[in-house]
């Protein structure tokens, strides 16, 4: 008996309120005194360095980075869907077994998703030494656990009904399976896999740490001694590669879209991903990374409980803890509800085309390269983290948005459009509306890497638990490292649970507003 | 029947052995070198070949150099066997030294043995200049960045000299520091205002102001640290072994040989902000050690 409901467009909308109060506070601590090295900056991009020096290190560094991305991308896809296949409820119940199991894995598997790429790479990096597989491992496990959700939601989203009858009809388990899933993981592995092909290249500037050089190198190394110009050559080569890598995956979905067979479809992606491993295999040993170089194990001393319990008493937990949810869920705010409230409010094709081109900048710059950016112009407040943060996944909610939308057909926008409605609220209700189920399944899945990306903005003030990470981990301190990885952990799976039970509540209140017509 | 066999098999590994230990000494041993990214690492990654080819001239080995990139990193790769010489801060080289017994410390830069910090301050801040350590209270409710977490000029040894007076990094505003991430930041960030003051390595500041990026109408030196040791060469116990007697010391000697009246040699030296580099031993970083193991930064 609720008095007022929120339709699901608006609350794709509603977290842009989280703008508000972060704009006070960044707006409050304004000063000009870095205006000078933010023109600097800025100028830099007009006349970026062409030293041959330069261009050459940071060409060969992009070549390592597209390499170990692709290698990642693959992996991390294919070990994503087979997670996500057994964590979802209709494969067990295929075979007959309780769904309880499918529950306990995706609650497994939250675990590696909620640390931090660059954390995994310093804890196997331990363990394994430098080797060039402890970058692509590190990268690996949280994104197939990531991939591994989404596909997990899409697959338990579908029909059962029709599984049942195939059960039913005598077929063995596997060609159930089969025939039921392949049409759902289809368009993960074409849409959302592509998408993470971007990820991957984003995650994949983490190299440096391992030693493997690439752009991420240049970029940081640039950025620790404010050479602009330099960092510049870096930034364009990067931004050239995104550029053309989303024009080359928008063509491919288009051109996906004409051939229905699935089947067909599928087998392309296999090849095209089989075609990926060999060419990364071949690109990285051309580069002189050795991809062949055999593992060590070198183990490290594990904590006991007493350093443990006394490593608990060390931490401020509770300023820790909150400071790392204000932190995530103004992020979280900024990055979902931002790109919506700007299409809604500049729906033009122009309004588009600029926005985009903003998305596209922001995925770019890295997040403490923003934070240092932000802080030429106003002091450090928890905002300023948060606003930094938000900003380069707001490009990425950005994308996801304009894709969605791209893909679904124009009708029902026309149909509002031309019963004399504005253009904002033909947008509304023609464009977001169909969309903002998925849109904000992505955005849960957002808050997640949001959550897990606080490791990396120490240089708005020693901030939260992703601070006191990298803080413990520099110190080598094992027992506040197994902790607040721990308190990492529970915090994303408490926001899955929490999402869950929002998504479940919505798809109910949607299935009773708009029964026949649910689409996935 | 079952012996011949087992003689078989024996001299098959026997033989194999010959083949595989062969195998390694034909190629030439590789050592491999590495650096904390300090003071324009960019430039060292570009020009490391100057510092390979030198040593793999002097040495006849090959030389190969890894760039690592995170301070914590390069400490591990040290642990685990990854490099072979790195050149390591004040504290990643006493972290090193503790998770690898019997490393050996080679050589430091004449800079180094005498090294110190400077504290700085926005001039629109009030911070006045400081005479005694004591007077450091001034910075207590200020807003305050180090530089990187691990860093021995950026952020241990200054908050060792913060500690002395009574003051704690919860004391700062908002109740902790900000970490820049490198010692160029720490100074942009005060000179725009951002941080009311802040703390670096005391050569980069004085780079900065020969290269003038340093606006004296706004940012200014507020106090200099008592000298310290910092930066060093630290080496894989095991290199005698593997490249052949002595050649630790070669290794040291030639890095000590280092002139500035070769032309090459003048920018290897250039490259790491030193005159030349003096021989350096493990209790010169006794201080360190006791000031990372009071600030919790060695357990």
């Amino acid at each position: 008996m609720r008095q007022f409901k929120l339709s699901s467009p608006i609350l794709t909308i509603l977290p842009a309120l989280a703008l508000i109060p972060v704009l006070g506070v960044v707006l409050a601590g304004m000063h000009n005194g870095g205006l000078f090295i933010l023109f600097e900056f800025f100028s830099a991009s007009i006349h970026p360095s062409l030293d041959p020096a330069v261009i050459h290190s940071a060409w060969r560094g992009l070549q390592i980075t597209i390499a170990t991305a692709l290698l990642s991308w693959v992996i991390s896809t294919f070990v994503g869907v087979l997670l996500g296949l057994i964590s979802s409820s209709i494969f067990w119940q295929v075979f007959g077994f309780s769904t309880r199991i499918a529950i306990v894995l995706r609650r497994l598997l939250a675990i590696p998703r909620s640390i931090h790429e660059l954390i995994w790479g310093l804890l196997l990096l331990q363990l394994l030494g430098l080797s060039p597989w402890v970058a692509i491992f590190s990268i690996c496990i949280p994104y197939s656990c990531l991939v591994a959700r989404v596909l997990t939601d899409q697959i338990d989203n579908l029909d059962h009904k029709a599984l049942i009858a195939i059960r039913n009809s005598g077929v063995n388990h596997i060609s159930t399976l089969i025939t039921a899933l392949l049409p759902p993981i289809i368009p993960v592995i074409n849409s959302y896999g592509g998408y993470r092909l971007e990820c991957a290249l984003r995650g994949a500037t983490l190299l440096g740490v391992f030693g493997m050089g690439g752009i991420g190198t240049e970029l940081q190394l640039t950025l620790q001694s404010l050479e602009f110009k330099e960092m510049w050559t870096s930034l364009w080569m990067l931004g050239v590669v995104m550029i053309s890598l989303e024009a080359g995956l928008s063509w491919w979905r288009k051109d996906s879209f004409l051939t229905k067979q699935s089947e067909r479809q599928l087998l392309i992606s296999m090849a095209i991903m089989l075609a990926a491993i060999v060419i990364s295999f071949l690109w990285l040993q051309a580069l002189d990374v050795n991809i062949f170089s055999n593992f060590q194990w070198h183990p490290i001393p594990l904590p006991t409980l007493v350093e443990i319990i006394n490593a608990f008493s060390e931490l401020p937990w509770i300023n820790l803890i909150t400071s790392t949810i204000v932190m995530t869920i103004f992020a979280a705010g900024i990055a979902i509800g931002i790109p919506p409230l700007g299409m809604m409010l500049w729906p033009t094709k122009l309004g588009t085309t600029l926005q985009s081109a903003v998305w596209s900048f922001l995925r770019l710059v890295p997040a403490p390269l923003s934070a240092l950016l932000l802080l030429l112009c106003t002091s450090p407040s928890i905002s300023v983290a948060a606003l930094a943060l938000g900003l380069q996944n707001l490009g990425v909610m950005g994308r996801l948005l304009k894709e969605g939308i791209n893909q679904q057909n124009d009708n029902l926008y026309a149909a509002i459009h031309s019963s004399g409605s504005g253009k904002r609220l033909a947008w509304l209700y023609g464009h977001l509306s169909p969309q903002s189920k998925s849109y904000l399944a992505y955005a849960a899945y957002r808050t997640d890497v949001l959550l897990r990306e606080t490791v990396v903005v120490g240089v708005v003030g020693g901030f939260g638990l992703g601070w006191q990470l990298q803080e413990s981990l520099s110190s080598f301190n094992w027992a506040q490292v197994v902790l607040v990885a721990t308190s990492f952990s529970i915090l994303t799976l408490i926001g899955e649970s929490i999402s869950e039970d929002v998504r479940h509540h919505l798809l109910k209140s949607i299935k009773r507003e708009q029964n026949p017509s649910l689409q996935n | 029947m079952n012996s011949s066999r087992r003689n078989f098999i024996f001299s098959f590994l026997f033989i194999s052995t010959l083949f595989v230990s062969n195998g390694t000494t034909w190629a030439r041993p590789k050592l491999i070198v590495g650096a904390i990214p300090d003071q324009n690492p960019e430039r060292l990654n570009r020009l490391y070949r100057l510092l390979s080819s030198e040593l793999s001239n002097e040495l006849d080995i090959t030389v190969k150099y890894v760039p690592v990139t995170n301070y914590p990193a390069a400490v591990t790769a040290f642990r685990t066997g990854g490099l072979d010489l790195v050149w390591f801060g004040g504290l990643t080289g006493v972290q090193a030294r503790l998770q690898k017994p019997g490393a050996k410390v080679l050589a430091q830069r004449d800079v180094d043995a005498n090294f110190q910090s400077v504290f700085i301050a926005n001039l629109n801040s009030n911070i006045p200049v400081i005479k005694n350590q004591s007077e450091l209270r001034v910075l207590k409710g200020k807003r305050f960045t180090f530089g990187s977490e691990s860093s021995t000029s950026g952020r241990l040894m200054p908050q060792h000299f913060l500690q002395q007076v009574d003051i704690k990094i919860t004391d700062f505003k908002g109740r902790r520091p900000g970490f820049s991430g490198s010692h160029d930041a720490t100074l942009a960030l005060v000179q725009s205002g951002a941080y009311e003051a802040g703390v670096l390595n005391k050569q980069v500041w004085e780079a900065n102001v020969n290269r003038k990026k340093v606006n004296s109408s706004k940012v200014r030196v507020i106090w200099e640290t008592p000298i310290y040791v910092d930066y060093h060469w630290l080496a894989q116990p095991d290199l005698d072994k593997r490249f052949g007697n002595g050649f630790t010391e070669k290794l040291t000697k030639t890095l000590l040989g280092l002139s500035k009246s070769s032309i090459t040699q003048s920018k290897i030296l250039k490259l790491f902000g030193a005159n030349s580099f003096i021989p350096a031993f493990e209790h010169q970083y006794k201080d360190i050690e006791n000031v990372a193991r009071k600030l919790g930064k060695i357990k």
